[in-house]
Formats: C-alpha cells, structure tokens, sequence
C-alpha cells in the first residue's frame, strides 16, 4: 500500500509539502522528458531518411550553380562573419564530376534558391547518387537518336515524356537485372557444388557453361539503353541504364507519391542487404544476424536455465551454502557484459574453438573454422550471460507456488520427478517465459561481448542458406547493435552513413521495447494469478 | 524444501522410483554443472592472469603504468554516471513511492523499466556523435539547461503555492511528473534562446575562452559530463527501480504512525521511511555503481579514450571496459598486453561482484527487518 | 533404462525430441563452403578477413565485385585495425590480412617462429594520413616540426617548445588549448603517424584515441579547436586538409600524384598479407581475389574510394610475382 493512497486527502491541504517534495517531482518529469526526448530524436531522423527529400537549384553570388539537398544548418563561427550568420550543408551528389558529394555554403552567399520541377535523382550502382537534368534516353534501335528532349530551361511538356521513357525502359532493365540475379544467385551455387564432388561431370559443366552464357546475355542486354544527363552547372554524363538503381523527381512528386515512396524505401531498408560499404542498401543481414543468435541462445538457455532453477528451488539442501550460490548467480547478472566476452574469447573461441580445429579440421589449418569468433560462440557467450537472468526469473516463480501445492502432489502419492513435471513447472511456465524475454531483450541489444566472440563487419553471407547442413554454426554474422556502433565509427563518410545509423538504431530500439513489453504483460499476468493462488 | 517421504508407499512401482532417482540425478548434475559454468567466468580470469603475476613476467611498474589511467578513468566516469543518475533517481522513486497517484504509477514505472533496457550502443550514439557536438556549440546553453532545470522545478513549486485553490486541484502533486514535463521543455527551450544573449553578457560571448583564461579549465568536447550524462541515463532506470522497491516496501504502519502526529509526507519521509529503507536505498546505489563501471559502448563512443588522468569532468577519459573492447581482439593471446587487459577484466569481475554481493546482502537483511516491523504492527 | 524416458512422453513430444536430437546432429556438421575448392578454375569458398578498418571499405567493394564475378566466393569482412591481422594470420584465424601499414620485424618473426615461413605480401593501393582541422580554421599548412611539438610529448624530431594552443602557431584565433584527435593503439595509422610525424615518439596523453577514422573526422569537423589525423579517403567538405612544410621549405599538398610518387611525408602503402606455404599453389578463391584487386577494375575501385591506384609498372610486377596472367 503506497503512503499516496493512504494520505492522498491531503493533496488540497493549503500547507505546501517544500521545495525537497517538488524536486523529486521534476526529476520523475525530467526522465520522461529525457526519455520522450531520446526517442523522438531516433525516430524522427531514422524514419525522416525514407523521405524523398526535395531538390533545390541553388545559385551563388559569384554565379556559381548547383543543385542540391539541404541537410542541416550550422552558425558560422563568429571569426568568420557577423553573429548570426549560418552556413548550410547540401548533398550534391555527383562524385564522379565533383569529387565530393557534400558542399557547405554560407546562407549570406546564396542570391537565389528554387525548386524545379524537372530536376532527377538517380540511384547509381557506382559513384553514389546522380543530381541533375535528364537530356535524353538513347535505345538500343536508335542508336543516336534522341527519344525525347528534356531541354534546359524547357518547360515541363519534353522533360516528362522523357521521363516516362526513362521509366519503361528502367522498369525493363529492373526484369533483367531480376533475371540475372536469380540465376546468379539460386541456379549457379548449386551446379558450382555439384562439380566440386564430382569434377567430371560433363552434365553440370556444360549447364554451367550455358548458364553462365545466359548470365552474359543478360548483362549486356542491360547495358543497351543509355541514358545522357546534364549536371546544372552544364556538364554531361552518358549512364548505362544497368548502373541506375533507382530514380525520381522529388520536387514533381505528389505527397501520396512521396508517401508512396518513403513506404518503398522503409520496405528496401529491412530487406535488402547494405550497398556502398554500409552506407546505403538495408540492414536486411543484421536483422537475420541479430534474431538467428538471440534463438540460438534462447535454445541453449532455456533448458539450462530452468535446470539450474529447479535444483536450486527444489532439490538442493536449502543450507547456508545454497543461500551463498544463489546470491553469487544473482550476481553475475551485474557482472559487465564485457567480461563474458573476454572469458567467451579466451574459453570458446581461443580454447574449445582451437581444439575443435585441431581434431576435427585440421586439414583446413591454417584457416581456423570454429577457432575464430562465429555464431556458435556468440550465441554461447551470450546464454552465459543471460542465464543468471533466466535463473532468477524462474527461481522467482517457483518461490512464489505456495508449498501445500507440492505437499498434495506428493501426499497422492507422486514422486518428487512427477510432482515437478506435473505441477510445480506448468505453474511456473510464466516466470520462465519472462525471464527468457527478459534474457532475450538484454541478448538483443548488447554489443561489447560480440566484438570480441564473432560479429563481422559485413558477412553477406547470412549463416543459414540453403545448402546443407543449412545452419553454418562457425560463420560470423551481422548485428544490428554492431551495424550502428560500426557504421557510426568506420565508416568513410560518416555525414553520409549518420541517416543509416538512426534508422538501425531505431529498429534496435523498436526490437528491444517489444521484446520488454512482452516481458511485461507477462509478468504482470504472472503475479495476477499467482496472487491469486497464494490466497488458497 | 520439501522432500517426498523416504519410505516410498507401495502405491509406487520400482521403475517410477528409478525415474525419479535418474532424473533427481540428472538435476543435481546438470544444475551443479551449469552453476559451475556460470561460476567458472572468475576462475577462467584468475588462471589466466595470476601465474602471469605471479612468475614476473608482468612487473608492478607495467602494471601501475598502463592500468592506473584505465582504473581512474572508469572512477570517473562512474563518479559522474552516479552525480547525474542518483539524484534523479532517488527524486523519481521518493516521488513516485510517496506522492505519485497510484494510476500515474503504474504507468510510469513500466515507461522507466523501458528506458533500462534501451541498448547502451544506441545511447552511446546519440551523446557522441549528436549530444558532444551539440554541447560543444551551444556550451553556455547546456551550463544554463542544467542550472536552469532545478531552478525551474522550484519555480513551479512556488506558483503552485500561490495559485488557485480550484487550479491547484487540476494539477496536483500526485501528478506533476506528469505536466510538468511540457514547462520543462519550455523551460529548456527558452533558456537555449536567451543563452547567447547570457554569453555575450557575461563571458564576453565566449565561454570556453572565459573557462580556459579565467579558471585555467580546458574543455575537451569528448568529457566526463558528457559520459556521466550519458551513463547516468542507462543507470538510472535501474537505481530508480530498486530504490522504488525499498521504499514503498518499508511497512506503511511506520509511516500512518508518523503522519497521525501531523508530521507533512515529506517530513515522513525524511524522518522515518528513508532511515527504516536507507540500506534498500544504498543497494541501489551500489547496483548501479556496478553498472556504470562495467557499461562498455557507452564509454567507448563517447569519452575520446583518451587516457588522461585529470580530476577536471571537463575532460576525457578511457575506462577499462573500452580499453578490453578495443584492444583485446588484437592481441596476441600469451602476450603482456593480453595479459594486462585479461587482469583488467578481473579487476572489473572482481569490483563488480564484491559490489553486488554486498549490496545483495543488505538487501536480504533489509527484507527480514521490514518482516519483523510488520510482525510488531 | 534410459530409453524409459521417451517411452512414457506422449507421440508429440516424443517426435520433439526425436527432432531436437537431430537438430543438434545437424548443427555439428562443418560447413562445405569453407572447404577450399577441389578444382582449381572454379573459385568457391569463403575468404575471412581480418585486419585494418582502413581497408575496410576497399575490401567490402572488392568482396562486392568478387561474388558478382564468382557467385561461389563470398568475403567476411572482420574490421578491428592493422595490428589485429598479424596474430590472426600467426594464429591462422584468418587466411587474408588487410593492413594499412608493412608488418614489424616483431610480427613478422612472430609468425615465422610458428609457421616457419614468411607470410606473402601484396601492395594493393597506396594511400596517405591526412592532417585535418576544422574547415573554417585559418591554418593552411603546418611544418613537420610543429605537428611533432603538438602531437608528441617527447618531441623526437627536434622541435625545441610544445605546442598546447593555437595562438603559439602565431594564428589570428580565439586563444584556445589545442584539441587532439587519433587513432587507436590496433590501428595502422597510429603507428605509422607515430613512425613518421613523432619520429618514434610517444603521443601526448590527451590525444583521443577514437576506435574509427570516421569518428576523427566527425569530431575534427565538429570543433574548431581540434586537430586530427585521417586516411586520404576520409576527407570530407566538413574538415581542410593541411599542406605539410619540411624542414627545406617545399609543401606537400596531399594530392594523388604526391601520394602516388611517395613526396607527402605521410604517404602510405596498404598491404594484404596471406598465409601460404612456400611450396603451394595460390588456393582458387585467393587467386580470384588478388587478380580482381590488381586489375584496373580493382584499381579504378581504389580510386573511386579517395585512395590511390598503384602505378603501373608495380601493378605488373606483383602480377608476374604472383604468377597471375598478366
């Protein structure tokens, strides 16, 4: 019973309660605001990076002319100017023609800034994105003849006819490339595999021959149709159509086209692996990384945990030294996470890893297989950590059956293995399932242990696939925890990969929360009912 | 616990009392097996180190060089983690176990229950390489959000006091976590508006200039405030709980017996239910001292790593977590440096679990103290 | 007895078993994959890789190029720094180490002692550390004496006072203490800023030691107090670069062509280094590997990332060393 509820008339009493009473207050508003604060932060930058943001044309004082997004605003340091000037970040694009993609202008310098409705982005496999005007779409049967001018200063009439062509002959291009990568992806591993067993086999050789003859055909039928852009300051670029990824016109689109579009674009980050040395693409491996380990933990948790549970509840002499176990497992779960990944490294990895190599794969020495960092080891490192949590948890469920439950198993005459099986665990199922969520959100979202047992910077190759025995415990993997610490900090171009970092760290957080609301409710329910069991 | 009878009734057949032995068997050995497992994390560390220790092979003087930066630094951050996190934390739990309405508070301790488990990469993201740089820009403004913080909480104290008994109903105490977080925001907003104006006033528009001519203080963007900021965060949660537990565990006889004689709640409080919780309360500290000693990620992104050891929080530091983070992958298992780091995480082991088990052991005293204070009412 | 156990589980739980049985049958098996190909001419297999975050970048794009080239061959990418490929490569946890820097007599005698035979080193670009300040700082160039006197406490190279603020530099700026930014004790680059800038010398306490090249820049370009050194591939509009003065008076402007003819003082090359056998054969996905990197697809790669290509009679050595087709 709190004292609030007891005492809650005297709210409205005149006589104040001082300033110490006020100051707990504000620190209960001063968390939720920091909280509230902290989330809006994440989310309003992670899910504001699918926005197709618009395109300005932008002309400086000494006529200089670029096109650009603008990304933030900074003052100008006071040495520099008047107080109060500011400067502006553009994305410019165009590293093949700039060398760079950002530009910093002073605001002071820009005479005239707007938004044209023809200018195009395009989304390259190389050199990151295009900025600028669309001349003309050169096909394959026209060689040399324009299809349609998109002009300079034309009007809208050209440029969208031009346009629309670009777009059939993408959406031509995007079948190809569709074609290519199944074939690249799902028909050549298999024959690769075959031939390796079998070296003479004349069958697969030639339809890898013919696959690969496809492949070719395929490739060059991409690279067909061209398209000629122009930068706005006039410089002109001939683009392959296989390089182009993606294009808009962000300053033409609707806001249901630019919704449209931001939902694609959140659709393509959870699916798609990441391009550009992390700084592009989807996190589409992190996420399968991420929850691949964490059920691979929960598998080797789960049992221990409740193991461990049980015979420190029900079966261990409940003396002094019991009591001393009990506080030393309840402890570990404060021991850092960083010291279980050093005992990971030095025992799993190190130790048991090497050993492996030793026996088993010896002939692949020196190219370790489970004697460096890999998914194995990451999940295994992780289960010790979380068991303590698991222990606890469960252990506070079975604390919680009321003994006369045990005491009727056993007086009817069940041995202690049935009264277990028959009523003290089912009654305990919710405690379980909290502690393993519980386990599993802290598993989710911890970083520092996986640096050192197994997580890769890029592995592309997700650690289950279709080969036998389909789950590869040895490989390293990708973590969505690890994507943000890394692309934060290694990255090349950090202004580029910050959107990318925001957007992973968002999904983490999103995972993390559900994950603890889960635990929650459930934990909530657990008390609800065995409140009501203990009234018996 | 209890034991099923020894004599076994005749009711039982032989095979299910060999189950029963088999699988008693196999709990015991799986159950002392995985206990082992878990224990076996600070045996791991001390074979490793203490031969290396022992034999030489690493001096007192290797030892004390490149292991006193990395003790102090993560003193220091710990120290500013606990200067930012305990007060918040024992406000918020004194508020919410005291004068918080019931409804609010089932819906506020779940909400600072998630702010727990928010993965320290994803804090440490947000303060280095979003927070520092702000802070860096906006220097007098972040000094002036956090004098300003408290002053405005008072403040709103004061006009409650002097407000209309009718208005002073609709915001209630019991509520004021609740709405007084949007004045704080404005608070927080409009003093970032007018700290320019306050630098120019008083610092000659240039504050770090004044701190670095004046004071002699040097101000590294990548500082102890910044990490404590940080840290204090992700501890907090945690202290908040735990301390939370103790108080509203403390008997609530002691505290209707105090009232009863007029005493206001938070004299209540004060006199009565924070002696009978002080050693709750001081658990909580001590876990989250633990805490901020072990965070690694938090450290790592934001504290600069470099290994200073100055007192001034307006300076870096590397702690002990980053170092092992950074530097074990690389070095050459059997080599000093691995030996070093390997001693590192025994003594972050070591720390943390005399910490912990101490303040475990508080607690369960604690817990047999309110028992008997129950039994007497 | 044991067996009396499933028999009293219902069907269900019993065929649970059964396939947890086999679950945990099955994760045991090896993986084929990582087994080298039988076959010489077609390259499968996985290439793990451990060593510098500087190439990290380059490696991702080559690995990229690679699986399009070889659908069978995939790269994992392991980041950590330069120091951290030697042990991996002596204690064969990799078969590939990228490094920002040649190996140390240390290391290179550390892997001989266990393997007995030297590791094979190939030059894959070349690239320079890049002195950084804030873009709207006024300094343009710095000799190498006073980078010495601000980064070093020892002061090897022979500059007579330390350097602690930025009006010593006799620049027209708030009077302010000098802010340091660096690498990591794993990386490359801090042992070869301190090879090179210190000549030997120890770093000054105060030097942060960010674990990323990026952090460097983002905190360089967040603060007009700070100095920092980066990989040429890091330069972004938000940092300046400075010009290097020797001690002659001739500034070295860190371009590609000074880079490429070796003039900047902080030039570098950057290196794979392999494990392998005096006596055998290049294994397949290796070979696809090296041969996409010294070729002008890999080169034009290099360049495109802000690093600099190899020039041309270096890429035709290594190529004919390695018995690759020219």
């Amino acid at each position: 019973m709190s004292l609030a509820a007891v005492t809650g008339f005297r709210t409205w009493q005149p006589r104040g309660e001082g300033p110490w009473a006020w100051l707990a207050a504000g620190s209960v508003a001063l968390s939720l605001l920091l909280l509230a604060g902290l989330l809006t932060l994440i989310a309003v930058r992670g899910l504001g990076h699918f926005w197709p943001a618009s395109v300005s044309l932008v002309e400086l004082d000494d006529g200089q002319v670029f096109a650009g997004r603008a990304v933030r605003e900074l003052p100008l340091p006071a040495a520099d100017g008047a107080g109060g000037a500011r400067e502006r970040l553009y994305f410019t694009g165009n590293r093949d023609l700039d060398g760079h993609v950002w530009q910093w202008v002073a605001v002071a310098r820009i005479t005239a800034s707007e938004l044209p409705r023809e200018l195009v982005v395009l989304e390259r496999s190389r050199h990151g994105d295009f900025i600028g005007r669309l001349v003309e779409v050169v096909t394959a049967g026209q060689q040399g003849t324009s299809v349609g001018e998109g002009g300079r200063g034309g009007g809208d009439g050209g440029g969208t006819a031009t346009w629309t062509t670009l777009q059939e002959r993408l959406s031509a291009v995007d079948a190809l490339r569709a074609e290519r990568d199944e074939l690249q992806q799902r028909v050549i591993p298999p024959l690769v595999r075959r031939l390796e067993n079998d070296p003479g086999d004349r069958a697969t050789q030639r339809r890898l021959a013919e696959t690969n003859e496809r492949i070719r055909g395929l490739q060059e039928s991409m690279q067909t149709d061209a398209a000629v852009l122009e930068s706005v300051d006039g410089r002109r670029i001939v683009l392959t159509l296989d390089e182009v990824l993606r294009s808009w016109r962000p300053n033409a689109m609707s806001l249901p086209e630019k919704l449209g579009a931001w939902g694609r674009g959140v659709g393509r980050f959870l699916s798609e692996g990441p391009r550009a040395a992390n700084t592009a693409g989807g996190v589409w491996p992190a996420i399968f990384g991420t929850v691949l380990m964490v059920m691979l933990m929960s598998l080797l948790v789960a049992p221990f945990g409740v193991l461990a549970a049980v015979y420190l509840n029900e079966v261990a002499h409940q003396g002094r030294l019991t009591n001393w176990v009990r506080i030393a497992v309840r402890n570990l779960a404060g021991v850092p996470s960083i010291v279980y990944g050093v005992f990971g490294l030095g025992v799993f990895v190190y130790g048991i890893g090497g050993s492996i190599d030793e026996w088993f794969f010896s002939d692949e020495l020196p190219s370790p297989t489970f004697g460096t960092g890999g998914l194995l080891w990451a999940s295994l490192t992780l289960a010790l950590l979380t068991l303590p949590v698991v222990i606890v948890a469960t252990e506070e469920g079975l604390v919680r059956i009321p003994d006369h439950q045990r005491e009727g198993a056993l007086a009817l005459g069940a041995t202690r293995l049935e009264m277990l099986t028959r009523v003290v665990l089912p009654m305990a199922v919710p405690a379980m399932l909290t502690g393993m969520i519980l386990a599993v959100a802290r598993a989710a979202g911890e970083v520092a242990p996986l640096m050192l047992v197994g997580v890769a910077k890029l592995a592309p190759q997700v650690p289950m696939d279709g080969e036998f025995p389909f789950l590869h415990l040895e490989r390293k993997f990708m973590h969505l925890g690890y994507h943000v610490y890394d692309t934060a900090f290694h990255g090349d171009d950090i202004q580029a990969a910050m959107p990318v970092v925001y957007a992973t760290a968002l999904l983490l957080v999103l995972v993390v929360v559900v994950l603890n609301l889960t635990a929650i409710f459930l934990r909530h329910y657990v008390r609800a009912r065995h409140g009501a069991l203990s009234r018996h | 616990m209890i034991k099923p009878l020894s004599a076994a009734p005749s009711t039982r057949s032989p095979r299910r009392h060999l189950l029963d032995r088999l699988a008693t068997g196999l709990i015991v050995a799986g159950g002392i097996g995985v206990i082992l497992a878990v224990l076996a994390i600070g045996a791991f560390l001390a074979i490793e180190v203490v031969p290396a220790l022992f034999s030489g092979a690493l001096s007192q003087a290797q030892i004390t060089l490149s292991l006193s930066p990395l003790a102090w630094g993560t003193l220091k951050a710990a120290f500013w983690a606990l200067v930012f996190a305990v007060p918040m934390a024992l406000g918020a739990a004194i508020h919410s176990s005291v004068y918080m309405s019931p409804r609010l508070r089932s819906r506020v301790k779940p909400t600072l229950e998630l702010m727990e488990a928010l993965p320290g990469v994803v804090i440490g993201f947000v303060a280095g390489l979003v927070l520092a740089p702000w802070v860096e820009r906006h220097l007098t403004g972040a000094f002036a959000l956090l004098l300003v913080m408290p002053l405005g909480i008072l403040m709103a104290g004061g006009v409650w006091r002097l407000m209309s008994p009718a208005l002073r109903q609709r915001l209630p105490l019991a509520w004021a976590g609740l709405w007084l977080v949007p004045w704080l925001g404005m608070l927080g907003l409009a003093s970032l508006e007018l700290a320019p104006w306050l630098e120019a006033w008083l610092f000659a528009g240039d504050l770090r200039g004044w701190l670095d001519t004046e004071l002699g203080i040097d101000y590294a963007s990548r500082n102890a405030l910044i990490v404590g900021l940080a840290m204090g965060f992700a501890v907090m949660p945690s202290v908040y709980a735990l301390a939370e537990d103790a108080l509203s565990g403390v008997p609530s006889s002691l505290g209707e017996g105090a009232q009863a004689m007029g005493a206001t709640r938070w004299q209540t409080l004060w006199k009565v239910v924070l002696p009978a919780a002080a050693p709750g309360v001081f658990a909580a500290v001590m876990i989250g001292a633990g805490r901020a000693v072990g965070e690694t990620m938090i450290v790592l992104m934001v504290s600069g790593n470099a290994a200073v050891m100055s007192l001034s929080p307006l300076e870096g530091m590397r702690s002990m977590a980053a170092g092992i983070a950074i530097e074990l992958p690389e070095a050459v298992p059997g080599s000093d440096s691995y030996q070093l780091l390997i001693l590192a995480a025994l003594l972050l082991f070591l720390f943390t679990f005399l910490v912990n088990t101490l303040a475990e052991v508080v607690r369960s005293r604690l817990r047999r103290r309110y028992r008997r204070l129950g039994d007497v009412s | 007895m044991t067996r009396a156990l499933p028999w009293r589980l219902p069907r269900w739980r019993r065929s649970l078993l059964v396939s947890l049985v086999g679950l945990v049958l099955v994760l045991v098996q090896p993986d084929p994959q990582a087994q080298i190909s039988l076959r010489a001419d077609i390259p499968t297999g996985t290439l793990g890789t451990v060593g510098s975050d500087t190439l990290a970048g380059l490696m991702l794009r080559w690995g990229e190029q690679l699986t399009h080239r070889y659908p069978g061959v995939r790269l994992q990418l392991q980041a950590s720094g330069s120091a951290s490929a030697p042990p991996a490569l002596t204690a064969g946890t990799t078969r590939l180490g990228p490094m920002s820097r040649p190996m140390t007599d240390e290391e290179r005698e550390a892997f001989m002692a266990r393997r007995g035979y030297p590791p094979l080193e190939v030059e894959v670009a070349r690239d320079a550390l890049v002195v950084v300040v804030h873009r709207h700082h006024p300094l343009e160039a710095l000799s190498l004496d006073a980078l010495d006197a601000i980064f070093s406490r020892t002061r090897r190279c022979g500059a007579e006072h330390a350097i602690e603020r930025w009006e010593q530099l006799g620049l027209d700026v708030p009077t302010r203490r000098i802010e340091l930014h660096g690498r990591n004790l794993a990386s490359g680059s801090y042992g070869l800023f301190r090879q090179r800038a210190l000549c030997d010398g120890q770093y000054r306490r105060r030097l942060n030691e960010h674990p990323g090249s990026a952090a460097v820049v983002a905190a360089v370009s967040e603060s007009l107090d700070a100095i920092g050194y980066a990989g040429l591939n890091h330069l972004t509009p938000g940092i300046k670069a400075l010009a290097l003065v020797e001690s002659g008076g001739t500034a070295h402007t860190p371009d590609a062509e000074s880079v490429r003819q070796g003039a900047y003082p902080l030039g570098r090359s950057l290196y794979l280094y392999l494990n392998l056998p005096p006596d055998e054969a290049l294994p397949a996905p290796e070979r696809a590997f090296l041969d996409l990197v010294l070729s002008p697809q890999g080169q034009r790669t290099v360049t495109e990332l802000g690093f600099v290509a190899l020039p041309e009679e270096t890429l035709s050595r290594q190529r004919r060393e390695l018995g690759l087709s020219p």
